[in-house]
């Protein structure tokens, strides 16, 4: 008898079903696409470039009201400490290249400004979970409070989000402290990056928290 | 075949005797010699096999639930994709080219010309009504299960019209079957 060929342990897709390689012919390419990059990365070598220059050219059409909410920031920002800066600064661009992933460890609110069509945006809070905070709680409070539209949704790495409908970005930080008083502010600072070689700004405005843990509060505009 | 198929469609299930048995994994002893150092794994001699009856006259051939293969009648048993991708040098390979894959995956025949374009393979040895995997320019691996209406080299020579008939293809009934309970 013939030696025994073993079963080849084929990867398919855990989102479609499909193997990998035939995911960008399932019925959703697009809802595959953060599985992939992921899990098989080699077989869609283009996928993370391309999720970056969609990120590039949204950016290149909003630049203007990028600029606009820099202006405003800059004040807000006074009180930054340049050492505490640039290292906030080194994470936020370490962290993205890898998929915004690596955020479970640590206890920080992010609060993230989206913007579509160059005037309307959502903004994003992600991590109050881990304070204890009821999402769906959460969520009614920011609808009411800002009188718009909030909902919790599933993030892009599997985590719960609250979008909330409008720019409330900077109101929404003393919001949350005053009525969480478990997450307290103790410094803010505000950093505009630029990053790797894309036309990619990140906006970001950072807030550290010390409550019995030291807490961050990040806002990025991405 | 497959393309509404679900578990309504099986009209009897039952475990065969021993020397239905026995025949059916003769037939697919020959059909696929590449197997026969596997058989024993996939059809063990201890576990029932069941042979599920679905309309249309197709077969299906489950062992512990899992769908393996499936004919038409009395024709030749064919892999599932799935067991296929396991061993997937058991069968005749045809190749189509990268403009066929999307009509191949909504469950269409297989055209001619698809397969003697430049991004086509075409193996001269396949004969006319022979099972064979149907894969695609620039994948690895097979997605869909053919049986060819014409010989390769007919297929080259006409080079119209339908060539191989589309048994079973990726994302298809028979593929979201995993399990059949
Ligand atoms: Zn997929």
């Amino acid at each position: 008898m013939a030696d025994k060929p073993q079963p080849v342990r084929l990867l398919y897709c855990a989102v479609c079903s499909l193997p990998a390689e035939y995911c960008e012919f399932g019925p959703d390419f697009e809802k595959c696409k953060p599985w992939l990059i992921k899990n098989a990365p080699e077989i869609y070598p283009n996928l993370l470039q391309e999720a970056n220059e969609k990120e590039a050219e949204k950016v290149s059409e909003r630049l203007q009201s990028v600029g606009i909410s820099a202006g405003g920031a800059d004040e807000a920002a006074q009180p930054s400490q340049p050492g505490e800066t640039s290292s906030s600064k080194k994470e936020e661009v370490k962290r993205l290249p890898g998929g915004k992933i690596k955020k479970k460890e640590k206890l920080e609110v992010v609060i993230e400004k989206v913007v579509r069509n160059r005037r309307k945006c959502i903004t994003v809070v992600k991590g109050l979970e881990l304070f204890g905070i009821k999402l769906t709680d959460a969520s009614k409070k920011l609808g009411k409070k800002f009188a718009t539209g909030a909902s919790v949704v599933k993030g892009p790495t599997e985590k719960d989000q609250i979008d909330v409908q409008g720019d409330i970005a900077y109101d929404v930080v003393e919001f949350i402290t005053e009525t969480w008083p478990e997450v307290i502010e103790s410094s803010s600072s505000l950093v505009l990056l630029s990053y790797a070689s894309m036309l990619h700004f990140l906006y970001s405005l950072v807030f550290s928290f010390i409550a019995q843990r030291t807490i961050k509060f990040g806002m990025t505009s991405v | 075949m497959f393309k509404k198929f679900s578990s309504e469609e099986v009209s009897a299930q039952n475990q065969v005797k021993a020397s239905v048995q026995r025949k059916i994994r003769q037939s697919i002893a020959d059909e696929y010699p590449g197997l026969e150092p596997v058989l024993d794994d996939l059809l063990p001699k201890k576990s029932p096999l069941i042979v599920v009856k679905c309309q249309n006259h197709l077969n299906l051939v489950v062992v512990n639930n899992v769908p393996l293969f499936f004919n038409i009648r009395d024709g030749p048993y064919m892999p599932t994709l799935r067991l296929l991708h396991q061993y997937p040098n058991i069968m005749k390979k045809l190749q189509v080219d990268r403009g066929a894959i999307k009509f191949v995956l909504a469950g269409a025949n297989i055209m001619c010309p698809g397969l003697t374009s430049p991004g086509g393979v075409l193996d001269d040895e396949v004969e006319a009504e022979t099972p064979v995997a149907i894969m695609a320019e620039g994948k690895q691996h097979a997605l869909a299960i053919g049986f060819t209406k014409i010989s390769a080299k007919d297929i080259r020579k006409i080079n119209k019209g339908i060539g191989v008939d589309n048994m079973h293809y990726l994302n298809d009934g028979l593929w979201k079957m995993e399990h059949l309970d």
